[in-house]
């Protein structure tokens, strides 16, 4: 990957959850890190994401839920994104998911999950670090 | 001048503080090694205009700062069981703990224990997210949704269900309900009345408060459904058919808590919920009501905070005096009972102050958000029970240090004997007056935008709420703003003290899994059984209404919901004619 083109994340709510704090601020904060971060907005079925990524062409997609509707929204999105050529593709997640669901999510191809009091130079580094 | 204090004392004062700042201080300051005190002391220097009958007055009268009533319901305290946000007392009737899952069926039994434990109050509704958008349980964007935020509701019948344990002493003509409902209030309320009228009831009787703040929605909580401009004509017809129907329900709960939790400063919740109030008010003035027919029936969600609870208790008698201003020197009201601030408070330190690390530490934070919500006139709630951050439920050994914690502050720190203790505080006064004016600032910003409407469809509100959580942020990342176990004392040696025993969550996880599937197979046999042709003539009815911007659809929505018509049919036939809202990151 060219170190002069900027990590490009993709980050999305899917489902109906409509808090959206936490995608929002991810989204300022990686910008001043100096990636290209696109927000989806809300309600964004699995399709959807996928779609967007297809467009966008991200490396990585980043999910957040907090409804409790993560176990069966995130694999959801890993599988449209494979069906679109595109697992290569980092996935992560964030929201309110309980720790037991997090090997799960991991199995399913959501390769790290960061719950409440993550902080953005966190985030950050794990992305730099996994592209 | 015209305050408290004579010139005199304040010109010996000021003197004072500048010989004080100069010697006393600036010696211990030279001690300690430090160029700036860490602390402040306020004196009458900082309140200097301060009238008390102006600024403060009596509890129950204008301007309210002490309080909306003149006293505490004798007797209101945190009762037994059943848990309640605030508390039940003689005279007043308030709904309980937020609460609701999986199917209707599943949160009646949910209710059903409840009252065995020695619940009293009404159902405290939480729906699901399919249900909140006005989409059936069946709709492919509610596939991993249904019953996980609060329970499925799909039709009438649902009602019919959960309000089952819900007769004789605790008939609907007895209880108050609270429903979370905002785009699709139009719905539930119909609901409501029919399930009323087909008890027997006289809806005149019904009380219970809808959420019924669909401008907030756009903003910080995004359960719409259509545009802003087309949902406070929905708003308006509530408004006008239930302040002649319905005249004891409250016609909605305007929140300054999720803007708050979403990030919003102290000031701009203040601000941006007292400019959706305005807008709501013109609404029914614009309708050709007279504002005290149906602005008592207003209510507020102040719920949410942070730490800082001197600031806080600050913030809720600034609105207090500032909801009076609008009310009586804004819109014209004569009676006082239309100007007072009807809240469902509590949780002052914010849900956004629970942490996941060291969760016990939680209820440390919320019991000094229950002392804080006592100095400001409530009934102390230490709330949000303290595994608020680790899932999605409270266990009933959270709840139950959270009601005893309670109990505590009142009766053991007797902390609500006094109503207001801290009035005449130099610095809770001086810290009143400041956030009011911050707040006032705002709504003039807002005004001249043209109103909450013009402020939320330019995005101005939501922008200023995602900055405001973003530079709260950026502020824990350099360590300026402490979260303790956070970002603060969390090296090896600290201990995450963890609680021995749990007792588990009071929602049956399996019914919680398996109440999609079981739900969708009811509706389906709902649609079945039901009058068909009637649900479409009544469809169809209310899109013709729905269409004349002039004509109230509430009687149409609640025929449409006596026929089973579903949330979805009914919502979705009003989506063929306001179209939906769509938010595109303006981010």
């Amino acid at each position: 990957m060219s170190s002069k083109r900027p990590i490009k994340v993709l980050i999305a709510k899917p489902g109906l959850d409509g808090h959206d704090r936490g995608a929002k601020v991810i989204t300022m904060g990686l910008r001043e890190a100096g990636m290209e971060v696109i927000y989806t907005g809300l309600r964004q079925t699995p399709e959807m994401i996928a779609k967007a990524a297809l467009e966008e062409q991200p490396d990585v997609v980043a999910l957040s839920c907090l409804s409790g509707a993560h176990r069966s929204l995130f694999p959801r999105v890993v599988d449209e994104l494979r069906k679109r050529d595109m697992s290569n593709v980092l996935v992560i997640g964030g929201g309110i998911i309980p720790d037991e669901d997090a090997p799960d999510l991991q199995a399913r191809g959501i390769k790290a999950v960061f719950g409440p009091g993550t902080s953005i130079k966190e985030i950050a580094e794990y992305i730099r670090e996994n592209v | 001048m015209s305050g408290t204090f004579d010139e005199k004392d304040i010109e010996k004062i000021t003197k004072k503080r500048v010989e004080w700042e100069q010697g006393t201080l600036k010696k211990s300051l030279e001690r300690f090694g430090v160029d700036e005190p860490p602390d402040r002391f306020y004196t009458p220097m900082d309140i200097q205009d301060f009238d008390f009958m102006e600024k403060v007055g009596f509890p129950g009268t204008y301007p309210y700062t002490a309080g909306i009533y003149a006293c505490h319901v004798p007797g209101a305290g945190p009762v037994t069981g059943g848990g309640n946000i605030g508390a039940t007392g003689k005279g007043m009737v308030r709904a309980g703990r937020y609460s609701g899952y999986g199917m209707a069926e599943d949160t009646r039994d949910f209710y059903k224990k409840e009252i065995q434990r020695g619940r009293t109050v009404g159902p405290n509704l939480a729906f699901d997210l399919p249900t909140q958008i006005g989409i059936d349980s069946d709709d492919p964007r509610a596939l991993g949704e249904v019953g996980k935020t609060g329970v499925a509701f799909d039709s009438l019948q649902d009602f019919e269900i959960i309000y089952e344990p819900y007769e004789g002493k605790s008939g609907l003509d007895k209880i108050a309900s609270n429903w979370t409902t905002n785009a699709q209030a139009f719905v539930i309320i119909a609901a409501y009345i029919a399930l009323a009228q087909k008890k027997g009831i006289d809806p005149k009787t019904l009380r219970g408060t809808p959420q019924n703040d669909i401008l907030k929605e756009y903003v910080a909580r995004g359960t719409y459904i259509y545009p802003p401009k087309e949902s406070l004509r929905i708003f308006r017809d509530i408004l006008t058919y239930c302040t002649e129907h319905t005249p004891n329900l409250n016609i909605c709960s305007i929140a300054a808590y999720h803007m708050r939790e979403g990030g919003a400063t102290r000031e701009q919740a203040l601000a941006f919920h007292f400019a959706n109030a305005i807008t709501y008010l013109q609404i029914g003035v614009d309708a050709g009501m007279n504002v005290d027919d149906f602005v008592g029936r207003f209510s507020f969600n102040t719920l949410s905070g942070d730490m800082e609870i001197m600031k806080e208790i600050a913030a809720r008698r600034a609105a207090r005096r500032m909801w009076a201003k609008i009310v009586r020197d804004r819109f014209g009201s004569q009676n006082p009972r239309s100007q007072i601030y009807r809240e469902a408070g509590g949780f002052v330190v914010g849900c956004v102050s629970s942490t996941k690390q060291r969760a016990l530490n939680n209820l440390t934070r919320t019991v000094i958000g229950g002392v804080a919500g006592a100095f400001c006139g409530y009934i102390p709630s230490v709330e949000p029970p303290y595994d608020e951050a680790l899932g999605l439920g409270w266990s009933t050994e959270a709840q139950q240090l959270s009601e005893d914690a309670a109990r505590i502050i009142q009766y053991e720190a007797k902390l609500t004997d006094v109503m207001d203790p801290l009035a005449g505080s130099y610095y809770i006064e001086a810290l009143t007056d400041q956030i009011e004016k911050e707040a006032w600032d705002i709504i003039n910003k807002i005004d001249e935008m043209g109103g909450s409407l013009k402020a939320i469809e330019n995005g101005y509100m939501q922008s200023a709420v995602a900055k405001s959580a973003y530079e709260k942020q950026r502020r824990l990342e350099t360590g300026e703003d402490i979260i303790v176990g956070v970002n603060a004392f969390t090296d090896e040696s600290e201990l995450d003290v963890k609680v021995q025993q749990m007792v588990p969550y009071p929602y049956d996880a399996g019914k919680q899994a398996s109440a999609e599937e079981n739900q969708i197979k009811k509706l389906q046999q709902l649609r079945k059984n039901r009058d068909n042709k009637a649900v479409e003539a009544a469809l169809s009815r209310l899109k013709e209404i729905a269409r004349d911007e002039n004509a109230n659809l509430m009687e149409a929505t609640i025929e449409a919901v006596k026929t089973y018509a579903t949330i979805g049919e009914i919502c979705g036939a009003l989506r063929e004619v306001f179209g939906e809202y769509s938010a595109y990151g303006a981010l």
